[in-house]
């Protein structure tokens, strides 16, 4: 018996913690640049508070507004919460209709290819009118703009699987179930996964476009509420917390990457596909 | 239940050199297989009236220019392809019968191992899949007893990205041998890997052969491969894609480097090049 040949070499791990770095640095001394530059036109060109506060001006609001803030995030997020695991739950379900039932399947997709060709802003109104000024109405636009990438990337994932594993679970005499839960689903993860960041996305975005069209809580009422009283530091304070939400709810969601599908391969910027 | 390990303690010299392949009883056998394929409305024939038999225990290859049917023929031999005309028979059953008690081990060109798996619960995949009442541990003892066999003893944690090409192509055999099959397909096993790669698997598939006796049908399209493990190759043509002769090789095993210049060798060499370039120069035409 020939010896096993050993594995190639991984690359040291030291690279990695200075590109790290190096990642980090050009972006926050842009981000400061672009900062004091903001400050400085406001200050020489005398812009109004009203127009375009300054940096300053929306950090003094931030600070000010802090705890009606923290209220109206832990209101957004909650409806976030809500609705993105609706919203992925419908998603999941929906892809594994259309590929385990076939014929349905084709009868169900252009249906909702067309469905998600209306604009779900649009829709914020009606959506109000059946469902009320309460989370319910959120939840369901929420479901309604973020179940869709879900869908497309969980079906890619289902249907992308190598033909040579299909055949050689036939070889054994498995059926299309079987071949389903043990081969298609688990590689469908990634895809999956890559689905969710997208809907996390567009899980704020429904929140906000929800307390838009109706509703006494939440940032977007904030949002909204300032606006009437040209209190454009507050907007702009609103605005950040909506990213700083945004963003954390996507880190949850890469942390839970890491955790459930470790061999998927990873995206680097930089350096392009790893 | 398969007994762990029961491949690996068939006695070696079920395999005893020389032996002339008709005295064995088909293990494989097929008549007149017809197969047609419809490819944008147009009906196409693939395989015309191919009549091949595989005596027990015996490996045979079979050979051809590209796309003249023989991997479609080995997913014939599998049930993965139900013919338009013509019977099939593996192990006395229906293809089909013989995938569903375990019968059949396959083994692509491509390793396509699980990535969420690693080496060790690729090779026992496949039993637990095709055998619902086996415990797990057995599935993964009996994986360990294959890996060791095909030599990927202590890589049973890495993971396929860690692995080589040829050292995912031993987990793939491993898996298809932990089912304890018996036939082994393979369609081009070797053909994803490097030269010198390839020579090594040649010696391991020989030595699992000559350890396990499994009845082995090889696709390749590497002429050296065919003479150097093989008891009989089948060359086939394309337009009809049919068998147009079966040369048995008439030297004894174990095989070593040096049968490579073996009259016996030179003389298959010479004469399955010519039948070669005369079919693809016939699929040319």
């Amino acid at each position: 018996m020939s010896p096993v040949p050993s594995t190639e070499k991984l690359p040291p791990t030291g690279s990695v913690k200075a590109g790290r770095f190096d990642n980090f640095l050009p972006p926050a001394a842009l981000s400061v640049a672009v900062l004091i530059i903001w400050e400085a036109a406001i200050r020489l060109f005398h812009i109004p508070t009203f127009v375009l506060p300054a940096p300053t001006a929306i950090v003094a609001s931030l600070i000010e507004n802090r705890a009606p803030l923290a209220a109206a995030s832990k209101a957004t997020a909650i409806e976030v919460l809500f609705g993105f695991v609706l919203a992925a739950i419908v998603g999941v379900v929906v892809a594994l209709v259309i590929v385990r039932f076939e014929r349905f399947g084709r009868a169900l997709y252009p249906l909702i290819v067309l469905f998600q060709n209306v604009p779900k802003v649009a829709l914020a109104p009606i959506v109000i009118l059946w469902f009320g000024y309460d989370l319910a109405p959120k939840v369901v636009l929420i479901v309604v703009i973020a179940f869709f990438p879900v869908t497309i990337d969980m079906m890619a994932g289902l249907q992308s699987v190598d033909p040579s594993f299909v055949s050689l679970m036939r070889s054994v005499g498995a059926s299309d179930g079987k071949i389903l839960m043990r081969v298609r689903i688990p590689h469908s993860l990634p895809h999956l996964i890559a689905g969710l960041k997208v809907a996390i996305t567009f899980s704020v975005i429904g929140a906000i476009v929800g307390e838009f069209a109706g509703a006494n809580e939440g940032l977007g009422y904030v949002i909204q509420f300032a606006s009437t009283q040209l209190d454009t530091p507050q907007i702009f304070a609103a605005l950040i917390v909506v990213s700083v939400l945004g963003l954390l709810f996507y880190y949850v969601v890469e942390y839970a990457e890491r955790l459930l599908v470790p061999w998927a391969p990873k995206f680097d910027p930089v350096h392009g596909n790893g | 239940m398969i007994p762990v390990a029961a491949a690996a303690t068939v006695a070696a010299n079920a395999n005893e050199p020389g032996r002339s392949a008709d005295l064995a009883p088909a293990h494989i056998s097929a008549h007149g297989i017809t197969v047609d394929f419809t490819l944008g409305g147009h009906r196409q024939r693939v395989l015309e009236n191919i009549d091949l038999s595989v005596p027990k225990g015996s490996l045979v290859s079979l050979i051809g220019p590209s796309g003249c049917g023989k991997s479609t023929l080995l997913k014939v031999l599998s049930g993965l392809i139900t013919p338009d005309s013509g019977d099939v028979s593996v192990d006395g059953v229906r293809p089909q019968e013989a995938a569903k008690t375990r019968k059949i081990g396959l083994v692509f060109q491509d390793a396509t191992l699980l990535p969420w798996k690693n080496a060790i619960e690729n090779a026992a995949f496949l039993l637990a899949t095709a055998d619902e009442t086996i415990k797990p541990s057995d599935a993964m003892s009996r994986a360990a007893a294959m890996l060791r066999l095909v030599g990927l003893e202590g890589a049973e944690k890495k993971g396929p990205s860690q692995l080589s090409g040829g050292m995912r192509q031993r987990v793939a055999i491993a898996r298809a041998l932990a089912l304890d099959p018996e036939v082994l397909l393979m369609d081009e096993p070797f053909g994803a890997l490097d030269a010198i790669t390839r020579e090594e698997m040649r010696e391991c598939l020989l030595d699992i052969w000559e350890r396990t006796g499994k009845t082995v049908v090889l696709v390749t399209h590497s002429i050296d491969e065919a003479i150097s493990l093989s008891c009989e190759v089948h060359v086939m043509c394309t337009s009809p894609a049919r068998i147009i002769e079966t040369i048995p090789i008439a030297l004894p095993y174990p095989r070593t480097e040096e049968c490579h210049t073996d009259p016996v060798f030179l003389a298959a060499r010479a004469r399955l090049r010519s039948l070669l370039i005369e079919s693809h120069n016939r699929g040319q035409a």
